[in-house]
């Protein structure tokens, strides 16, 4: 399958701040990616790049097989975008907003638009000046999702939303993965990444640190395991001793480590001998994933390693 | 951890209730925002002030040459752009200045205020600003005070630069510093006004637009007053800040206690500015927010530029189009001044007509860049969209940068043309009927056509800034003050300080006859410009 979204090495430099720093990143057409990092880490300046708002440095972008800086208008017509922080023009209606912008793309689907409008709870007779950050949002979503078009580009697009609407937002996505669209979900709530992408790229300084599929990603990092024992002080320096097995505590009743993946078996076979009571293991959340990229960063904002 | 901090009482404020807490600091950094536009504003009012006085002197070299400018500027259409004739009798340079350069410094200084007290005190509301201010231990009074104090550093600043100019000219200091008072008691006034306005608007927009069309309205309430009884013995005039200002009377009666009135007016607006701002919510006004429709037929990016625009678009036609009926209006008394005279007939070879001719030509040049200002307003709007990140939305639908540019300059190029068009004809109609005669409609709107390709010329210089710097975007404005400098003054400036300036290539019609090269010449360059400044476009980052 050709790639939606191809960018390697690409660079961007405002200045002397060098933004995006040999940046690749690779969506296949037909899925929802999700696009990591924190703040200033790139993520907004690489989605700005693939709409041709800016202009790359050096690499090589290509966006539904075309250039986004000369194509723009072409490729325009089969992609939409929701920014992270909507501005509407002060005196126009979100409605007449959504109509606007609607129009100025060659038409949307005006039954998908009311539909989206009565989904999202949007009163679209409040003009834009008086509109909370997140009906700002559901505008834009509102403009974006009722376009018919192959790829929609999100920039962190839930930023203010309710957790019901956050919801319905997961729900909405989902439909369109399911009518074959490509998503590029840039976000830091990474709870909804989870949910939404089959896969990731997670960013940092400018390049991408990893990238995957969540299960290839789950691969690479440890197990959480919980047991509870009836000798916890015992079962805790058997499974110290073991090759992969790290960060081993134990408490009256419970012996507590981190797995790695190849160290599993031997877990299990060592944990019987210690009166196994009760067993809770939970592969790596997105959010452990994310932050082991991110370890040596949490140290320096001296945050404790039990938190991390 | 178990222990607890036991949260320290709250301090009791015993002054009042802290209302104006952290004024000081908010007028720090509104003063500092500012800097540069006060220091620009004084400095340029003042030059202005000064040449003005210095054109005076060497145009009207002795007192017969006064006293039959005073005839002319008695006519009710010159009064109502001039002042209310304090003096006529004796028309002196200080007379003459105080008559008719007065109102022409209010105006402006009128503006900044409002500007000034909408930027400081109601827009930090809209983009979030103020809430983080406020919610720091600041008053909810205190963003007012600051933004009226750094108005007043404003006005005041621009009274003393010009009081201090004036020391340098012949004039009486007495005299200069009663206008210079005057100048200043306008803008407290509109200040106060715009303070006002702030609290009722629903928005910084709102509240902009509802002091700038006090400023109209209390014009025109002068003009009129004025007009109906000189020397400002007309009721309306007196229900006007102009007129009380003018009323003093500067270099004639130096009259102080006219102030009076305008600082009493200060002093109850602001009053009722504090007291409206405990009743209304932070960032919206007393006026209720109204619904409006649910479905929109705006479908273009022209469409799109109008309507976020017209209200000020309509402001400008319009200031514009009543400029040329009086300018128009006043052509039967300038004839008239030239026939009564023998003397001054002989410095108009031409006769009388050709006096009325090179009047309407200076004007109709200056309405040129009324209109180029007009023009530059439409491309600041467009930068300031795109700062906003607006642009990027349109962009990242199938909007190609050029046809957003093409609509911008497009709309700003059909208003300049159509205004002027619109002013010649009106400029024509009002001087056939004064004069009873037939033939200057043809005559006006030819004016204003070539003088329009002017206009065009300087939008191509916005487009050019707007594509290579949009945030030097500032350069437009000093161009812009430029050519109305050269063209209002360039009689006695050194020769060749016009030589940028696109107006003084174009032949002034109907005082010049028509010369089509250097017409044609600059129009080309026009879209040359426009062109280079499109290219430019197409090629830089977004700024947001």
């Amino acid at each position: 399958m050709t790639d939606v979204v191809a960018v390697d090495g690409l660079v961007k430099s405002f200045g002397r701040t060098r933004a995006l720093d040999g940046l690749d990143l690779h969506v296949a057409a037909g899925e929802v990616h999700g696009f990591l990092g924190p703040n200033g880490a790139g993520k907004s300046t690489t989605i700005r790049v693939l709409l041709g708002l800016l202009r790359s440095d050096e690499g090589a972008v290509r966006l539904l097989g075309g250039d986004p800086w000369a194509d723009a208008v072409a490729l325009h017509r089969r992609l939409a975008y929701v920014p992270g922080d909507v501005t509407l023009w002060p005196n126009l209606t979100g409605g007449e907003s959504i109509d606007l912008l609607g129009r100025l793309r060659g038409g949307l689907d005006p039954a998908r638009r009311d539909d989206l409008v009565a989904r999202f709870e949007l009163d679209p007779r409040v003009k834009g000046r008086a509109y909370s950050k997140g009906n700002r949002q559901k505008v834009a979503l509102v403009a974006a999702l009722a376009a018919d078009v192959e790829l929609l580009l999100m920039d962190e697009p839930t930023s203010g939303l309710d957790p019901l609407m956050e919801a319905l937002f997961q729900e909405v996505v989902r439909e369109a993965a399911a009518e074959g669209r490509t998503v590029l979900l840039s976000s830091h709530v990474l709870a909804q990444v989870e949910a939404l992408a089959g896969r990731v790229t997670i960013i940092r300084s400018g390049r991408a640190v990893a990238s995957g599929s969540l299960d290839e990603l789950r691969g690479l990092t440890r197990t959480a395991v919980v047991a509870g024992v009836r000798d916890a002080a015992g079962a805790r320096t058997a499974l110290a001793g073991l090759a992969g097995v790290h960060h081993v505590t134990a408490d009256d009743e419970h012996v507590t480590l981190d797995v790695e993946p190849d160290a599993l078996d031997a877990v299990l076979a060592a944990l019987p001998a210690h009166g196994v009571r009760s067993l809770v293991a939970h592969p790596p959340t997105l959010e452990d994933l994310f932050l082991r990229e991110y370890s040596d960063e949490l140290a320096t904002l001296r945050v404790p390693e039990e938190q991390r | 951890m178990t222990t607890s901090v036991a949260p320290a009482p709250v301090p009791v404020v015993t002054a009042g209730r802290g209302v104006l807490v952290g004024w000081r600091g908010l007028l720090r950094l509104a003063l500092r925002a500012d800097r540069f536009r006060i220091v620009v504003w004084a400095v340029v009012v003042a030059w202005l002030v000064l040449a003005s006085v210095r054109a005076f002197d060497s145009l009207y070299v002795d007192a017969a040459a006064r006293q039959a400018r005073a005839e002319l500027i008695a006519s009710p259409a010159a009064t109502a752009l001039a002042g209310p004739g304090f003096g006529l009798d004796d028309y002196t340079v200080g007379a003459m200045t105080a008559n008719e350069l007065g109102l022409w410094i209010m105006i402006p200084v009128a503006i900044m205020a409002v500007l000034a007290v909408t930027r400081h005190l109601r827009a930090p509301e809209e983009d979030g600003r103020s809430e983080l201010v406020r919610s720091q231990p600041v008053g909810r009074d205190a963003p007012v005070v600051a933004g009226l104090v750094a108005a007043v550093v404003a006005v005041v600043a621009v009274g003393a630069a010009t009081f201090v100019l004036l020391i340098a000219t012949d004039l009486e200091p007495a005299g200069s510093a009663v206008l210079c008072a005057a100048v200043v008691v306008v803008g407290l006034v509109f200040a106060a006004v715009s303070a006002v306005a702030a609290q009722v608007a629903g928005s910084a927009r709102g509240a902009s637009a509802l002091g700038l069309a006090a400023i109209g309205v209390t014009v025109v309430l002068r003009a009129v007053g004025d007009a109906r009884g000189p020397r400002s013995t007309s009721v309306l005039t007196w229900l006007s800040p102009f007129g009380w200002s003018q009323a003093t009377a500067p270099w004639v009666l130096d009259r102080w206690w006219p102030l009076l009135v305008g600082l009493a007016a200060t002093v109850v607006l602001v009053g009722l500015a504090f007291a409206l701002v405990a009743r209304r919510d932070h960032g919206s006004g007393l006026l209720p927010a109204r619904v409006g429709r649910a479905h929109g037929r705006l479908g273009t990016l022209v469409g799109l530029a109008w309507r976020r625009q017209r209200t000020s678009l309509v402001a400008w036609s319009v200031a514009i189009v009543l400029t040329a009926l009086l300018v128009g209006a006043v052509a039967g008394s300038v004839a008239e001044f030239v026939e009564s005279d023998s003397a001054i007939a002989e410095l108009f070879p031409a006769g009388s007509s050709g006096a009325v001719a090179s009047a309407t030509a200076m004007y109709t040049a200056f309405l040129a860049v009324l209109a180029a200002a007009c023009a530059g307003t439409v491309l600041g709007a467009a930068r300031g969209e795109e700062d906003a990140g607006r642009v990027g939305h349109l962009l990242a639908l199938p909007v190609s940068r050029t046809r957003w540019l093409v609509a911008q300059v497009g709309l700003a190029a059909l208003v300049v043309v159509l205004t002027m068009l619109v002013a010649g004809l009106v400029m024509g109609v009002a001087a056939d009927l004064s004069l009873g005669e037939s033939g200057w409609v043809g005559e006006l709107v030819g004016a204003a056509a070539v003088q329009s390709v002017g206009a065009l010329a300087v939008l191509g210089v916005a487009v050019v800034v707007l594509g290579w710097a949009p945030r030097w975007y500032g350069v437009v404005w000093a161009y812009v003050a430029y050519t109305g400098v050269v063209t209002m003054f360039g009689a006695i400036l050194p020769d060749g300080t016009d030589v940028l300036s696109p107006f003084a290539a174009l032949p002034r019609l109907p005082a010049q006859p028509m010369h089509w090269p250097p017409v044609l010449m600059t129009l080309v360059l026009a879209l040359l410009v426009s062109a280079a400044g499109a290219a430019a476009y197409r090629h830089r980052d977004l700024t947001a």
